[in-house]
Parts: structure tokens; sequence; C-alpha cells
């Protein structure tokens, strides 16, 4: 199951909350070894977990599973104020209706072979682009790996590379705005054999999004 | 000299508005000139033993006689090109791959590449969320890429491969090429015509009868106008209905 909720609804969910940060502590610091977001208290949290971003909550349960973390772009973001120059000048999008995918994450023991596709990471995708929906967005910004740009793509995503791939901290890292398109949810869908939404809209504040002429899908 | 990065971004633009194999392998083609390969191949990497180049490939800008040399003799098993795309996801140079697999059957394939005139080449590895893997390799006669021109073929080979499995994806839906009217079966037995295979070859390796198999490529050849088998791989080959 999936929970999206705002950073504003996140603080009156301490619990979740909390979870949510240690399972972002366990794998990007403890599994990736971003050293630089490294805590005392085991919490991974930075200057971005504002009421205005979103959380895609995967659980199993109580326990957390996976992760996403959508920014607005309206206001400071990765793009712009962490590593403006991995797009080397380029202009990125940017307004209400464009967020920016974030600390994306599925839990490794989740992964259970590294053949086949497992069964948290296909619904993980899916739960992002339902959430970009229900949210009337246009499109996401992401800073990533280019092997993702492909997979992207195969899920129903229109992708438009904003600059060509670089050298990042060992790795490569591309910048894109990965735009929804009236066919990208049932993609998603028939790719990873889901026949109904994953993510639990009943926990959004419905007061906070975004009204637009998008057509919904079932 | 006309900036590099524009330019990829220029070849990107086109090779997303293609719609079919013929467009994305005339693109790839003409990219060539810019980049300075003289070969390409996009295709997936076999998941059984018995799969060989003719059945992974999507679009094939290889020369014939190397495609078929290789498919003989089953290079796709040996090929450290081939073996260094299911390690990594980075994309590297050929001579970085046959340092890695640097054993004999290694060194034959790359000996022989470069007999035909594919000396040194780039590849783009793609590894899917179910574990398939696929690849975009460049080849040629001189091959030196700068670290922009590089990152610009990178991302071709990304959209480049994305078209070419969009396309492919089309095509299988409608269990044949929508264009021709030739049914799946159809352009399989003209995929192994062209291998150098008799319609016997073919019925064995299709568990039909060899009857059969002359009745699809009569059929082929009706819906390609040809008059005969020789025509119908040509026509087939000049359509992107086959690779």
């Amino acid at each position: 199951m999936f929970k999206l909720l705002s950073g504003e609804a996140g603080s009156e969910d301490p619990g979740l909350m909390d979870r949510v940060y240690r399972f972002r502590h366990d794998f990007f610091v403890e599994h990736l070894k971003w050293e630089a977001c490294r805590r005392p208290d085991g919490r991974e949290t930075d200057a971005f977990d504002t009421p205005e971003c979103y959380h895609v909550v995967g659980l199993d349960g109580e326990e957390v599973v996976s992760y996403s973390r959508l920014l607005p772009t309206t206001q400071p973001h990765l793009q712009t104020h962490l590593y403006p120059e991995i797009l080397k000048g380029a202009p990125a999008p940017s307004g209400p209706r464009i967020y920016e995918w974030t600390r994306c994450a599925v839990a490794p023991g989740k992964r259970e072979s590294s053949r086949g596709a497992d069964a948290v990471s296909g619904p993980s995708f899916t739960a992002v682009a339902e959430a970009a929906e229900f949210l009337g967005l246009e499109g996401l910004l992401v800073q990533t790996h280019p092997i993702l740009v492909s997979r992207l793509m195969t899920f129903g995503w229109d992708v438009e590379a904003l600059a060509l791939p670089c050298p990042y901290d060992g790795s490569t890292i591309l910048p894109i705005c990965a735009r929804l398109l009236p066919e990208t949810i049932e993609t998603h869908r028939q790719i990873f054999g889901l026949t109904r939404s994953v993510l639990d809209i009943e926990t959004v504040d419905r007061s906070r999004r975004i009204e637009a002429p998008r057509r919904r899908s079932a | 000299m006309p900036d590099i990065r524009q330019t990829s971004f220029d070849i990107i633009h086109r090779l997303r508005a293609t719609k079919s194999r013929a467009d994305v392998y005339a693109e790839l083609r003409a990219a060539g000139e810019v980049f300075g390969y003289d070969a390409f191949l996009i295709g997936g990497l076999p998941q059984t033993e018995a799969e060989g180049l003719l059945d992974c490939a999507m679009i094939t800008g290889w020369p014939d006689a190397w495609s078929r040399r290789y498919h003989r003799q089953g290079y796709l098993h040996q090929d450290p090109v081939i073996r260094q795309i299911r390690q990594t996801a980075e994309p590297f140079l050929w001579t970085e791959a046959a340092r890695v697999h640097a054993d004999a059957r290694g060194i034959l394939v790359m000996d022989e590449a470069r007999g035909v005139g594919l000396k040194d080449g780039f590849c783009v590895p793609f590894h899917d969320l179910d574990g398939r893997e696929a690849g975009v390799s460049f080849g040629g006669e001189r091959l030196s890429l700068s670290e922009d021109e590089r990152a610009g073929l990178h991302l071709v080979a990304i959209y480049a491969m994305s078209k070419a499995r969009a396309v492919s994806a089309f095509r299988g839906k409608g269990g044949g090429d929508p264009i021709s009217g030739l049914t799946e079966r159809e352009i399989e037995c003209l995929k192994w015509s062209a291998a150098g295979k008799s319609a016997w070859d073919t019925s064995q390796i299709l568990t039909i009868s060899a009857r059969t198999v002359e009745a699809h490529l009569a059929s082929a050849a009706r819906k390609l106008n040809a008059v005969n088998r020789v025509q119908s791989i040509a026509e087939a080959l000049r359509r992107g209905i086959i690779a």
C-alpha cells in the first residue's frame, strides 16, 4: 500500500514520518553511503522537507519499504539550489505544475533477486505516477542515472533530457523532465500487472490539490 | 565546428519524431557522420543459449557479411562487448571490454571484427527492471570520441533504444508488420532465409513443415511485390521489416 502525504500532513503523523526519515537514513546513508547526509539520530532530513513537499511512502504493514519525495519547483529545490552545474547552463522547466522527484528508494531487502522485477519496485514507480496525476502535475524533474531514463520511457513517460550525461560522484548523472502522458499510468499497470490504483489517496489533504484539466484514468 | 551538445540534441529531437525502424535506421546512419562511426547495432541480449544475433537484433547497421558470420559462429556468446554489457550499467569502449575478457574466444571475435573494419567501438548497456539486458553498439574504422561526443552519443543511444523498442512493440501487437501486411510467421521465415537457411533448415528451427515455410515465403513475396526469395529479402531489409 502506498500513501501520499504532504509535509504538512506528515507533521500530524510524527510516528510515520519518524519511520520515513529512518528508512531514508538506512537507504541513502547506510546502503548508498551518502556520508554527507549522516545524522547522529539516524533520521535523514534536510532543508527541503518543508510543509509544501509531498512524500510517497510504500508500506508493508507498518514497515516503510519504498519512498519518493516530490518538491515544488516554485521553491528552492535540488536542481536549482544543490547542483545547478549538471544543467550546464541549460534552462529547466519550473512552475506550480512541475515538481522535482527526489530520494527515490526501494528497501534493498525487498529486491530479492537481481533478475526479475520484484514486488515493490514496479508499484513504487506506479505510485509516483499516480501521485503526479492526482496532484494535477504536468511533469517531474529528475536528476538520475541514464539507465532510469530508458526505464521511464518504457513506463510511458515522455522524457526530455535537459543536458548531456556527466560524471558525478563516481557515476553518471543526467537532468531530465518526465512528463505525464494520457497513457502513462495505464502503461505502468500493464507492465507491472496491476489491475487498479496502488495509491491510497484517502490520506491526502484534497484542498491542496492543484485543479487541472487533466484526464483522469479509471 | 558546430557545438556537439546542440548537434546531439538535434539528432535526439529527430529520433523522437521517428515512426518506423527504417526512420530510426536512417537517423543513426546520418549520425555516424557526426560521431565518426561506420556501423551500429541495437539489440537485446539472448536469454537462452539457443538464441543468436538475428533473434535479438532490433535494428542493425552492421556489415551484412559480418552479421551472417557472427550468427553462424555463435559469436554472441563469446563477444567481449556482449559479456561486458552483462556486467556494467556504464557505457564503455570495445577495447576496454576486450581487456576485461581477454581470453582466446574473446580475442578471436575482436580480431575478426577488426578484419571487417570494426576496429573500435562504443557500447551503451541497458538493464531492465525485469533483468533483461540490451545494448546499442557503434563501431568503425577510426572511432575517437571526445568527452562531450561520448556523452552526446550516450544520450543518442538511449533515445534510439527507446524508439527501437516502441516500434518493435507496435509491430508485436499487430502480430506482424502493419504496413506490408506480413504476418509474424512470414517475417520469421524471411529472417531465417536472410540468414542463409533453406526452407528445410527453417522448418527444423520453427518446428513446422518445409511445405509451410515455402507457403509463408511465397505469401511474403506476394505482399512485398517480389518475384523471388532474394528480392523478398532485399525488399524486407530495405523497408526495415527484418534487420
